[in-house]
């Protein structure tokens, strides 16, 4: 029998609070969580809307580390997963770590220093929580947290591990916010897919799942969420910041993913896209859904006009997304949308209220700077 | 049906990490790639050349349309702080206002493996993993699984990390390069399954057999040892080799987990006095990202054809991985 993967538990920091509920309840009603940054001196970031984690507070300044912490404690405690930590991984994408330590880095010696590299939340998880197993961090950018659970299933596929916690965590900080400002990407108001939309709002948090063989969830007694079923990666090898307007890219990447899954494209029921509110991403992936799926042939949805863009946490938490819409066969609707944008029609985009949704299999996509892209396929348990 | 073998049929490394082979001459680059060179980040230029030198020593085109088949994975430690630090010199020193747009797209770690993937035209997998300095290994590994997997026919993968002087004292600031003197370094290699290998008639340099990866904790010994002792048995499990039949260790440690890497060693492999080691680390320095794709070329340089090698990668943040090579063709 060949090794499967099963996501067992979850666990999500999001700009809504702590908790998978929470982060669900604020989707599936509508809401944003966008508005003035308060975290740290902002006056001259124009714009400076961002979405927050306030609740719970983090004040240490390795926030990444303390919302993975945080996520992954939840996620082993709906996993019902009592371990030591012998033999479990840890995937973990992150594209700023430790950059708010960093950003206050004068020259001199200064405390939690070991914490500012990117592979730092990643040995912060397997420190407190002693695995042993696989550690390592994705680097596709945006795309950093999709496929952290993509090398986990590698990992369970291939017998390197029965238990991974896999996800992503990003924080905001003056050195995020600023770079972004500083290419013309951001707006006040995230609006995936709308006719006026005018760019991404930053976001911050973490979702960690856990992802375990399935044959050992099965004899633990454990109640499999979803399964993760396929995944696929690839390089737009076009440019480094632009997106290929084609959607040549995020093809190859669900392409290859339906491919590991041996599922059609007429077999999904809904796709959470990356969905970031900029003119040339949504545009690109409206191009690549429909070639995929055929035009208006599947529901689908992005969370990043509610949540902000959480860059490397974005691929996990639509990950978690997608387990909840699995579960419960309900799409929220697309936070920020009005008016579907002429160069994306030919998507089925739910907006307005939450849509009753018979969904069996699920894809998440995303993309993300030096062209990365990666894709999932979940099915339901 | 079994995974397919995976082959080494070329590689690129600065600095060179055995003496009786030279890489190839990378000044004649084409010159759109000449220019990227010229161009971009200190870390993306590190891996182009040597990504070109990879290719070229694998008898691969290094223009040649797109190519969807084929894909970059690349482990590095540190990844882009070198550019973060000089964008956030900028920003401290004269506001938000010059903030460098040119700077900040190249703040992802990712950049250097999209600048191969544009260069060479590969748009497969572009994967690049951090995992403190066994990076490379991962890497490795990861380009390993894929490619058994099936996807992708040919992978360039290694590991680099570019520093500057302040960087390096960050990085010893942190003690997060215990030991030795930190170098920058970056090491490429082409590998692919062995039937695509042959069918094309390339040389097979080395065999990569098997691989794992796993974590030692920081403040715990015993386990630790433990931990790396599973790690090495995994890899050859996954190897499908004896540990009998190993023959050369390439190690890995720093200086203060030496005794960490014997321990685990004679724990896995048994007190063998046959088993020699080579060190690639004592002669250039701690190459961070690329130290274990350097044991592996250090591996195909120094050793002869049919010796079976555990190459390992022990890392002060406590990152350990390990891979199980074979130097020639083992069909």
């Amino acid at each position: 029998m060949p090794r499967t993967a099963v996501i067992t538990g979850r666990g999500v920091v999001s700009p809504f609070g702590a908790g998978v509920q929470a982060f669900w309840s604020g989707l599936v009603a509508g809401q944003t969580a966008i508005g003035p940054i308060t975290g740290f001196a902002a006056a001259d970031l124009q714009p400076n809307a961002a979405a927050e984690v306030r609740v719970p507070r983090f004040e240490h300044p390795d926030r990444a580390g303390g919302f993975a912490l945080h996520a992954a404690r939840e996620a082993l405690g709906e996993a019902g997963l009592v371990t030591d930590g012998v033999g479990v991984g840890v995937a973990l994408g992150t594209t700023l770590a430790g950059m708010a330590i960093f950003e206050a880095w004068d020259g001199a010696a200064i405390a939690g220093i070991e914490r500012v590299p990117y592979y730092a939340p990643a040995v912060t998880l397997a420190t407190e929580l002693g695995c042993t197993g696989p550690v390592a961090t994705p680097q596709l950018a945006c795309a950093s947290g999709t496929h952290a659970l993509a090398l986990a299933t590698e990992w369970i596929r291939d017998g390197q591990a029965d238990v991974v916690l896999a996800g992503g965590t990003d924080l905001l900080c003056r050195f995020v916010v600023s770079g972004f400002n500083c290419l013309r990407a951001t707006a006040l108001v995230a609006r995936p897919f709308d006719a006026e939309r005018e760019g991404l709002v930053l976001g911050e948090g973490a979702a960690i799942v856990v992802i375990e063989e399935a044959g050992h969830a099965t004899a633990r007694g454990a109640r499999p969420l979803a399964r993760l079923v396929g995944v696929g990666a690839s390089a737009d090898a076009t440019h480094m910041t632009a997106p290929d307007r084609d959607g040549r890219g995020a093809t190859r990447a669900i392409e290859a993913a339906l491919a590991d899954a041996r599922v059609p494209p007429s077999a999904v029921d809904y796709v959470s896209a990356h969905g970031t509110g900029t003119v040339y991403n949504d545009a690109m992936e409206a191009v690549a859904i429909a070639r995929v799926f055929g035009p208006d042939a599947v529901a689908v949805s992005g969370i990043k006009g509610a949540i902000g863009h959480t860059l490397g946490a974005a691929g996990a938490l639509e990950a978690v997304l997608c387990t909840q819409v699995l579960e419960t066969d309900v799409v929220p609707p697309t936070a920020g949308l009005r008016e579907l944008a002429a160069d994306c029609r030919g998507l089925d985009v739910v907006r307005g209220d939450a849509r009753p949704h018979a969904t069996h299999v699920a894809v998440s996509t995303s993309s993300g700077f030096a062209g990365a892209n990666a894709a999932l396929v979940l099915a339901e348990a | 049906m079994g995974a397919p073998a995976i082959a080494l049929t070329g590689a690129g490394a600065v600095p060179w990490p055995s003496p009786d082979r030279i890489p190839h001459e990378t000044a004649e680059l084409p010159a759109e790639i000449a220019e990227r060179v010229a161009r971009v980040e200190r870390i993306s230029a590190l891996v182009l050349l040597t990504g070109a030198a990879a290719l070229r020593d694998a008898g691969i085109a290094l223009v040649d349309g797109r190519r969807v088949r084929g894909g970059v994975v690349l482990g590095t430690a540190f990844g882009c702080l070198l550019t973060n630090a000089a964008y956030q010199r900028r920003l401290v020193d004269g506001g938000v206002a010059a903030a460098s747009p040119r700077l900040f797209a190249a703040t992802v770690s990712n950049a250097a493996a999209g600048e191969m993937a544009i260069a060479f035209g590969l748009a497969g997998p572009a994967i690049t993993l951090t995992a403190g300095g066994a990076s490379g290994l991962v890497a490795l590994g990861h380009a390993t699984s894929m490619l058994r997997a099936g996807r992708a026919d040919m992978l360039l993968a290694g590991g680099a990390d570019a520093v500057d002087d302040p960087l390096v004292r960050w990085i010893e600031a942190g003690g997060l390069a215990v030991g030795r003197p930190v170098v920058e370094a970056s090491a490429m290699l082409v590998v692919e399954p062995a039937s695509v290998a042959r069918a094309r008639g390339a040389a097979v340099q080395a065999m990569i057999l098997g691989h794992a990866a796993g974590f030692v904790p920081p403040n715990d010994p015993d386990g630790a040892a433990q931990a790396l002792v599973h790690v090495i048995r995994r890899a050859l499990r996954d190897a499908g080799v004896d540990g009998e039949r190993v023959s050369l260790v390439v190690r890995g440690a720093p200086p203060a987990l030496a005794d960490l890497e014997e321990r685990a060693l004679r724990a896995a492999l048994g007190d063998r006095a046959s088993v020699a080691g080579v060190a690639p680390k004592e002669m250039l320095g701690e190459t961070l990202g690329a130290a274990g794709p350097l044991g592996v070329l250090a591996l195909v340089g120094a050793a002869p054809r049919g010796t079976i090698a555990l190459v390992l990668d022990v890392c002060a943040s406590g990152q350990v991985a390990a891979v199980v090579a074979a130097v020639g063709d083992l069909a």
